[in-house]
């Protein structure tokens, strides 16, 4: 996960380590649920070190001392970065690359059957819309992580349709002498 | 050029693709030019004979005449009819010219005749208008008065026997000056001759009974006479303002037997148009029924056009059409529709009008009239123009108005819902309720055809009671006008009947074509064709059957209008049969329509809606 | 093992003869087994609308068996698959096939009223139904006044209105924007959770992928079937990229 994003949830206001995760949760909804409990902290160790989080404790006389109690907030330098972060254009990029180049290096080798191959990622990509489209199917209408999955389904429809477009190409070039 | 010929081409086009559309806007278009052309035949028939014929034959303001005393047998004098052609108010006039009574004979039957003996050289009052053959040549010929000559079926070269002697029929003629058989008013001395009510029957000379008129050569006549006083004469005259007849006339009453008997031509006037109003009236009723029934039938079918048109606009804008090709193809369109319609019409009309000029010139008394006039021919060709233009300029107008998406996007006309309709519709058998739904959703069609259904029963009934009374009055006199308005009605029923079946099947489909999505999907919802086709003839059996009953009220109603007299109603039993019949041959008429479109496949339509 | 609902043998429709003869299904063979939600997936003209209508009694097959619900039906009269599609099939179009002059209940119980029923348990049904796709509110509407969301599920409703043993479902969502799709979606899953058996064409992936079964069909033939039930492997984070 993107450091800027714990970050940028700060940005707001000073916050709990708790409270940072819960707002994570609220976002992402089913999709947050792989994410691991720790991993909130892990990140926002790393960003302390980067000197872009200061943390201040609670009041030492009630202090059990936990990373829990910990209040988070951001640096001039974590400031900027969120600022910086904010206007980048990056966007995630699935590598179609890679899996044509499978296709065309198994067809040239003769290792494997290109269609064969296709089906198998079909049937992946089906399974994994499968899931998608049912956490969609079960989060009420307008929630924030609604739109996320409808992202994701989105995203794998679209990666079945050139799964069928490599099927009808690989077809015909087996067809063709 | 370039332009013209791409009109020429879409239009082309449009008509080919769907030729069965093509097909039935030019039946109905059609139909409504046959029956105007019909209907403007009866009218120009109908409209004013008599002032026609007195103008085309110099007919005269007064008719005076002189027999011999039918007591005494003083004959008569014709001195007193020139010295009535001196006075002041005369402009012209011809005669005297010797009247004999006699018989003519021909097939078996004997009729009395006056037989006027006229030069062969044309008068210059009272010309008669010969129909058939030719006019008085100087020889023995003769030439038969046209009622006359139809009643006893004389025809141009037949051979009569007349007062005993062959002679040959030169022509047939028709007079505005006297009345058509057997009306004919006596210039000699004619029956009934009633003394304080009783006939009298010893009479000084031969007494003739509802004479014919014939004319013969003037030496003829005298040779006809049994002795030369039994002669009588008759004078044409010419006022010089027609408009002073009766005064000329009502100045001069006879005072005694061997006085001129005077007969203005008013009076004539009144004779003629009072035995033949009926049958203006009915050739007028006649013709607008037909007229409101051919209005009805166009416009149920352009109606449905119109619809379809807008979303052709629609993709003739999108690409790239002005709203002024939009409109020519349009009107390319219908206007080759139309001339091809108007000229079938002229065409068919042409054909049949005969079968009322033919009887309605005799009836009338009039000069022949030409089936088709060029005020006909030009009346009926911008009638259907007009048509094709009223049809072009609705879409035409809303092409100008409406941006091309939104022509695009309309589909049809969008159904009217009529909500107790179709709440009560659910009560019903299942293709009742079809029925009401699809006509439900047409308001304006269903009204158009109750009232194209109630002007054609109307008619129906109406020209039942009036046969049913012509038949009755035949009974007790024979009447050979009277068989011929009988002719007449039915041409005008059978007409009626025609032109109310195009409408049925226009109409049904028109709305086969309008319901064939829902049609579709209410198959897809688990309709048999069973029903769907019951449904379907329904929606049209169910508007017929209130037109009928409507009509079946309305019909006496209009007989009343028509004919003053009493009214005999028809039976009860009759209208029940009218109404019965309507609806048998209305649900013979949608049937096969019904069936057709019952049972088309229904996945390619429901498929098609996607597109 | 459940019982079988559909099943059809060298089920074909062909158009046309000689040289444009067109095999829209050629020799077809499907299974579908009470309670399940079959998804037939395909290019369009790969004769899956075709098998659809051949299924529902829409239209005739030129060779092979169709077996509904214990009963052989592809020899029946027009009169007796009208009947068949009355009382045993639901349809569900991409086009809705909505009749725009009537109200939202009146559409839903135009089939209960075709099949004769009273107008009082016609209308009560098309209510029941209406509250059940979550329109109650709507039953006095005409189409024209809902969404394509809307309007679909009032299709829906109607289809069920005969309680058929099958629905069928034609591109259900084809003319659908992406949230009025989830609905539609939704709606299926209860049918599904019901117990209903349910047919599916489409070429839309997301209907496709929540089937117990997807069926592809090319050129008038099944070439592949995908049995998607089963456990879910809870990493929908990985579709997130959120690890690594």
């Amino acid at each position: 996960m993107q450091q800027e994003v714990v970050l940028a949830l700060l940005a707001k206001e000073p916050s709990h380590g708790y409270q940072l995760r819960a707002r994570l949760r609220q976002a992402l909804g089913p999709v947050g649920e792989a994410m691991n409990a720790g991993q909130v902290y892990v990140v926002l160790t790393r960003l302390e070190k980067a000197g872009l989080v200061t943390t201040e404790s609670p009041a030492p006389a009630t202090a059990k001392d936990t990373a829990d109690r910990k209040t988070y907030a951001l640096t001039a330098k974590g400031q900027h970065r969120v600022a910086e972060w904010l206007t980048e254009v990056s966007w995630p990029k699935p590598d179609l690359a890679e899996f044509h180049l499978k296709l065309v290096a198994a067809a040239a080798a003769g290792l494997a059957d290109p269609l064969s191959i296709v089906d198998t990622q079909r049937r992946e990509l089906l399974r994994r819309l499968r899931e998608a489209q049912r956490a969609a199917m079960a989060e009420p209408d307008g929630s924030d992580a609604a739109l996320l999955l409808e992202g994701i389904v989105l995203r794998l429809q679209a990666d079945l349709r050139w799964l069928e477009a490599c099927e009808r190409s690989w077809t015909t070039r087996r067809s063709a002498p | 050029m370039g332009r013209l010929l791409l009109i020429a081409r879409l239009a082309g086009r449009d008509l080919r693709r769907r030729p069965a559309e093509a097909a039935l806007l030019l039946l109905a278009i059609t139909a409504a030019t046959t029956t105007l052309t019909l209907g403007l035949v009866m009218h120009g028939v109908a409209g004013d004979p008599y002032q026609r014929t007195r103008e085309a034959s110099a007919g005269p303001d007064v008719v005076a005449s002189v027999m011999p005393d039918p007591v005494t047998g003083a004959p008569a004098d014709p001195a007193v009819l020139t010295e009535l052609s001196g006075a002041d108010e005369i402009a012209a006039s011809s005669g005297p010219f010797p009247v004999a009574g006699t018989t003519v004979e021909v097939g078996g039957r004997t009729a009395d005749v006056q037989a006027v003996g006229r030069p062969a050289e044309p008068a210059d009052v009272d010309r008669p208008i010969v129909t058939d053959g030719e006019w008085l040549g100087g020889g023995d010929g003769v030439v038969v008065e046209a009622a006359f000559a139809d009643a006893l079926g004389i025809e141009a070269g037949d051979t009569v026997t007349l007062g005993g002697e062959s002679v040959e029929v030169a022509g047939i003629a028709v007079t505005a000056a006297m009345t058509p058989y057997p009306a004919a008013s006596c210039l000699v001395v004619c029956t009934p001759i009633t003394i304080n009510g009783e006939p009298v029957r010893d009479m000084a000379v031969d007494v003739l009974e509802e004479p014919g008129l014939i004319w013969v050569g003037e030496s003829m006549a005298t040779s006809l006479a049994a002795d030369p006083d039994d002669l009588a004469y008759v004078s044409y005259l010419r006022l010089d303002d027609p408009d002073a007849a009766q005064a000329f006339a009502d100045a001069r009453i006879p005072n005694g037997p061997m006085d001129a008997m005077l007969e203005p031509w008013p009076h004539i006037y009144e004779q003629v148009t009072h035995i033949e109003r009926n049958a203006q009236r009915v050739l007028l009723t006649g013709a607008w029924l037909l007229g409101i029934l051919a209005v009805a039938s166009v416009a149920v079918l352009v109606g449905g056009r119109m619809a379809d048109q807008t979303r052709r606009v629609g993709l003739l804008k999108a690409v790239g059409g002005t709203p002024g090709l939009v409109a020519a193809v349009l009107l390319a369109e219908y206007v080759l529709v139309a001339l091809v319609a108007a000229a079938a019409g002229l065409v068919a009309g042409g054909l049949t009008a005969p079968a009322i000029t033919d009887r309605a010139a005799g009836l009338l008394g009039g000069a022949a009239t030409p089936s088709l006039t060029a005020a006909t021919v030009a009346t009926v060709t911008a009638v259907a123009l007009g048509v094709a233009v009223v049809a072009t300029f609705v879409p035409a107008v809303r092409a100008a108005r409406t941006s091309t998406v939104a022509a695009l996007n309309d589909a049809a006309r969008p159904p009217r819902r009529v909500g107790w309709l179709i709440a009560l519709s659910a009560r019903l058998p299942v293709a009742v309720l079809i029925a009401v739904r699809v006509a439900g959703r047409r308001p304006r069609r269903v009204a158009l055809s109750i009232a194209s259904m109630t002007v054609t029963v109307s008619g129906i009934v109406a020209a039942l009671a009036a046969n049913a009374e012509l038949n009755t009055q035949l009974a007790s006199d024979p009447d050979p006008r009277m068989e011929r308005l009988g002719d007449v009605l039915a041409v005008i029923t059978v007409t009626l009947v025609a032109l109310a079946a195009v409408n049925t099947v226009v109409a049904t489909w028109a709305t086969v074509l309008d319901v064939r999505y829902s049609s579709a999907v209410t198959r897809a919802l688990g309709a048999t064709p069973a029903q769907l086709a019951a449904g379907l003839s329904l929606a049209q059996v169910l508007p017929a059957f209130l037109g009928a009953v409507l009509g079946s009220a309305g019909g006496p109603l209009l007989y009343d209008a028509v004919d003053q007299d009493d009214v005999v109603l028809p039976p009860a039993w009759w209208l029940v049969a009218v109404v019965v019949g309507v609806v048998v041959a209305v649900s013979a008429l949608t049937v096969v329509p019904a069936r057709l479109a019952a049972r088309r496949p229904v996945a390619p339509m429901l498929q098609g809606e996607l597109a | 093992m459940s019982t079988t609902i559909l099943s059809t043998r060298g089920l074909t429709k062909t158009y046309g003869d000689g040289e444009s003869l067109v095999r829209a299904v050629d020799g077809v063979d499907l299974d579908v087994a009470a309670g399940e939600t079959v998804a037939v997936m395909g290019p369009s003209g790969c004769g899956k609308s075709t098998l659809l209508h051949l299924v529902g009694g829409l239209d005739r097959p030129t060779a092979g068996e169709i077996h509904l619900a214990g009963r052989r039906v592809d020899q029946l009269t027009e009169r007796t698959l009208a009947r068949l599609r009355r009382t045993d099939v639901g349809f569900v179009f991409q086009a809705f096939h909505l009749m725009d002059e009537l109200t939202v209940v009146e559409n839903v119980e135009l089939p209960a009223l075709l099949a004769g029923r009273s107008p009082r348990a016609a209308r009560a049904r098309a209510t029941e139904l209406l509250r059940r796709v979550g329109l109650a509110a709507k039953a006095a509407a005409l189409p024209t006044a809902l969404s394509g969301g809307q309007r679909q599920r009032v299709a829906v409703a109607r289809a069920l209105s005969n309680e058929p043993v099958l629905v069928l479902a034609d591109e259900p969502t084809g003319n659908l924007d992406s949230a009025a799709t989830l609905d539609v979606l939704r709606l299926f899953e209860e049918l599904h959770e019901a117990g209903q058996t349910l047919v599916i064409v489409t070429h839309d992936e997301r209907i496709a992928a929540t089937a117990d079964r997807l069926i592809s069909m090319r050129d008038g033939a099944f070439v592949d079937e995908t049995r998607l039930t089963g456990g879910t492997s809870g990493r929908l984070g990985a579709l997130a990229e959120l690890e690594g």
